[in-house]
C-alpha cells in the first residue's frame, strides 16, 4: 500500500520532466551521437541530413537565396492568414477594407506592408535563386528535375503575386487584371476560354475578384507548398547541394566505386533496411546509417570526411538567414507603405497603367506585340528554361560560380537575365502617358 | 521428377493473360476516371450564367445625339457616332489588351500601351492588331436606339434615322 502511494507520488513529481522527455526525446546534444539523434528524431529537423557537406554551408556559394525565398513564403502565409480575418472579396467592400486596414485595424497597415513587400521580395529572391543555381551549374544531373520544379515554382510565385494585387480592388488591380487576362486571351486555341474561365464573366467584375481570391488564398498556396516540399525532398535525394568534384576527393583508382558513390540513391541510404537491401548487390561495401554512424555519406575506404553535423552548424546558419529575412521585411514595412491607388473606376484607366515592377518587362514587350510579347516569347523562354538541364548535361564546372567550363551557358543565361532587366528598367522609368518614351531626368 | 517451371507469359509479354488484361482494364478505368474528373471540374468552373452587363441594350432616342456628336459611353464601352442622319456604334475596348480607349481629336487613343486609331477605328499606330469593331445599331419599336455588342458589322455601315 505504501509502495503504491510512493510510486504515484514519484510519478507526479516527475510529471513535468516525463512530459518534456516524451516530446523531446533527446536532451540538448553534447556528443556526436546526441547531435545525430537530435536531427534524426525531431520532426522539424529531420528534413535535414544529420551531417552536411562543408561546401553547402558556405554563404558565398548559396547566398542563402533558396532559404530566403522559403522564409518569405512563410512570412506571406502568416501575414496572409491574418489579413484574411478582415478582408472581404467583394467589389463593393474590398477597397473599404483596405482603408480599414489603414485606419482602424490594429497593426493593419503594418501587416499589409509586410505582406506586400515580402511578396515583392519573394519574386526577386526566387528569381535570384534561379540565377544562383544556373551560374553555379547546379541544374546538371542528377538535379535536372529539381531545376524543372524550380522553374515551375517561379511561375507559381509570379501567378501568386498576380492574383494578389487584384484583391485591393484599386485602379492598379482592375486594369492590371484587364490587361493580364487579355494577354491570356492571345494564347492560341484556348486563349478566349482561359480568359472567360479566369474572369468567370466576359468583363472584369465581382466574379473575377472572387475567383482570384480563391486562387490566391487556397489553390495556389496549396500547389506552392506541395511543390516546395518536393523541391526540398529532392535536394536530399539528389545528394545535397551541388559541389565541385574535388570537394569529395574520392579514391580515383576504382571507377566502379566512384560510380556507386555518386549515385543519388546510395548517398542517402538512410535506414538500416535500405542499406541492407542495397548491400548484397555490391559486395565489400559499408554504408553509413544516419543516426548511428558518423556521416550520411556512403563510405568507401578512407575517404576524408568533409562534412559537419547539421546541429548546430546548419541550423544556426538557417536561423541567421531567417532573422535577416524577417528583419529586412520588418524594416522595409516600417518605412514604406504598400501602394494603394484610387478606387476602381471602370471608365478611366490610369495613364499610364503600370503593373508592379516585375511585370513591367512583360508590359514593355506587349507594347510591341501582344501575341509575341505576352504569349510567344514568354512561352519560348519558359520552355528553354525547362529544357536546359536535359540539353546541357556535361558534368564540368558544377558547384562553382562562373566556372570557366561553362562560359557559353553562363553567357547565354546572363544575356537572358540582362535583356529582361533592361526591359523592366525601360518599363519602369522610361514610359510615360500613353506608354510613350519619356526621360526620367 | 517435376517438369521445369515455364516462365509465365506475363513476364515474357507475348500472350494476353487474365492478369495482364485485368490490369490493363483497371488502368484504363482509373485513368479514364481521372480524365472525367478533370473535365467535370473544368465544366464546373466555367460559369453557365454570368451576372455582368447585358450585351444588348438601348441608349436613348436619336435626338439625344446631335449631328457631329462623338459620345463615348464608357460604362457600355461603346462610342456613339452621329453624322447627319447616320448613326453608328464603335467599340471603345482597345483590341490590344482591353483598356478603354479615349476619344481624341484624331480618333481614339489608348492610355495603356499607346495604340492609336482614326475616326473610324482603323489602327494608325501602336501595338493594336485590329481595328475597333463596329456594333449593330437598330431602332427599337419604342423609338430608342438599340446596340447589340454580340453582332459586329462592317466598318462604315451606318443606321439612317
Amino acid at each position: 500500500m505504501s509502495t503504491q502511494r510512493a510510486s504515484t507520488w514519484k510519478s507526479l513529481i516527475e510529471l513535468p520532466e516525463n512530459v518534456w522527455r516524451s516530446i523531446f526525446r533527446n536532451p540538448l546534444p553534447s556528443s556526436d551521437l546526441g547531435r545525430a539523434s537530435t536531427s534524426f528524431t525531431n520532426f522539424f529537423l529531420h528534413l535535414h541530413p544529420v551531417k552536411v557537406h562543408r561546401h553547402s554551408l558556405k554563404g558565398t556559394f548559396t547566398l542563402g537565396l533558396g532559404l530566403i525565398s522559403f522564409f518569405l513564403f512563410f512570412i506571406l502565409v502568416v501575414t496572409g492568414i491574418l489579413l484574411m480575418f478582415y478582408y472581404v472579396p467583394s467589389t463593393t467592400q474590398a477597397y473599404d477594407r483596405m482603408l480599414d486596414l489603414r485606419g482602424t485595424v490594429a497593426f493593419g497597415i503594418f501587416l499589409r506592408n509586410m505582406h506586400r513587400w515580402a511578396a515583392h521580395g519573394m519574386v526577386a529572391a526566387v528569381f535570384l535563386h534561379m540565377c544562383r543555381v544556373f551560374l553555379t551549374g547546379s541544374y546538371k544531373p542528377p538535379r535536372e528535375f529539381n531545376w524543372v520544379l524550380g522553374v515551375i515554382l517561379l511561375l507559381v510565385t509570379l501567378f501568386m503575386s498576380f492574383t494578389g494585387y487584384l484583391l485591393p480592388w484599386d485602379q492598379l488591380a482592375f486594369w492590371a487584371i484587364t490587361v493580364g487576362t487579355s494577354i491570356a486571351s492571345y494564347a492560341p486555341l484556348v486563349g478566349k476560354q482561359v480568359k472567360f474561365i479566369l474572369l468567370g464573366d466576359s468583363t472584369v467584375g465581382q466574379e473575377a475578384l472572387l475567383r482570384f481570391y480563391v486562387l490566391h488564398v487556397a489553390v495556389l498556396p496549396a500547389v506552392l507548398s506541395l511543390l516546395v516540399a518536393i523541391h526540398f525532398w529532392r535536394i536530399r535525394k539528389d545528394g545535397g547541394l551541388s559541389r565541385p568534384e574535388e570537394e569529395d576527393a574520392l579514391p580515383m583508382e576504382n571507377p566502379e566505386q566512384l560510380e556507386v558513390l555518386r549515385g543519388p540513391a546510395m548517398v542517402m541510404a538512410t535506414s538500416p533496411a535500405a542499406a541492407a537491401a542495397a548491400a548484397p548487390l555490391i559486395p565489400k561495401r559499408r554504408y553509413g546509417i544516419q543516426g548511428l554512424v558518423r556521416g550520411p555519406f556512403t563510405k568507401l575506404g578512407n575517404v576524408p570526411d568533409r562534412s559537419e553535423f547539421a546541429w548546430p552548424n546548419l541550423f544556426m546558419a538557417e536561423l541567421v538567414v531567417f532573422l535577416i529575412t524577417v528583419a529586412g521585411v520588418l524594416t522595409v514595412s516600417l518605412f514604406f507603405n504598400a501602394p494603394l491607388e484610387e478606387p476602381v473606376n471602370v471608365m478611366h484607366p490610369p495613364n499610364p497603367a503600370k503593373a508592379p515592377w516585375y511585370f513591367l518587362g512583360l508590359q514593355e514587350q506587349v507594347s510591341y506585340s501582344a501575341f509575341w510579347g505576352g504569349v510567344g516569347i514568354p512561352t519560348i523562354e519558359v520552355l528553354l528554361l525547362l529544357i536546359v538541364p536535359y540539353i546541357d548535361r556535361k558534368i564540368a564546372g558544377v558547384g562553382r560560380w562562373f566556372a570557366r567550363e561553362r562560359l557559353l551557358a553562363n553567357f547565354l543565361f546572363l544575356t537572358f537575365v540582362i535583356v529582361n532587366v533592361i526591359l523592366i528598367i525601360i518599363g519602369t522609368f522610361f514610359r510615360g502617358p500613353n506608354w510613350e518614351f519619356v526621360s526620367p531626368w | 521428377m517435376k517438369a521445369p517451371v515455364k516462365p509465365t507469359s506475363d513476364e515474357s509479354g507475348d500472350a494476353v493473360t487474365r492478369r495482364r488484361l485485368l490490369s490493363w482494364l483497371s488502368g484504363f478505368g482509373l485513368f479514364g476516371s481521372l480524365i472525367i474528373t478533370a473535365f467535370s471540374n473544368l465544366i464546373f468552373i466555367k460559369p453557365r450564367a454570368t451576372y455582368g452587363q447585358p450585351n444588348r441594350f438601348s441608349i436613348g432616342k436619336p435626338e439625344d445625339f446631335p449631328s457631329g456628336a462623338r459620345v463615348s459611353l464608357d460604362e457600355r464601352r461603346v462610342c456613339i457616332v452621329r453624322d447627319g442622319d447616320k448613326i453608328a456604334a464603335i467599340s471603345t475596348t482597345c483590341t490590344h489588351l482591353g483598356c478603354i480607349v479615349s476619344v481624341s481629336e484624331t480618333g481614339f487613343s489608348c492610355p495603356c500601351h499607346g495604340s492609336r486609331y482614326d475616326q473610324d477605328g482603323n489602327v494608325t499606330g501602336g501595338p493594336a492588331p485590329r481595328a475597333l469593331p463596329w456594333f449593330q445599331v437598330s431602332l427599337a419599336p419604342n423609338g430608342e436606339i438599340e446596340i447589340d455588342k454580340d453582332t459586329e458589322i462592317e466598318a462604315g455601315s451606318y443606321l439612317r434615322v
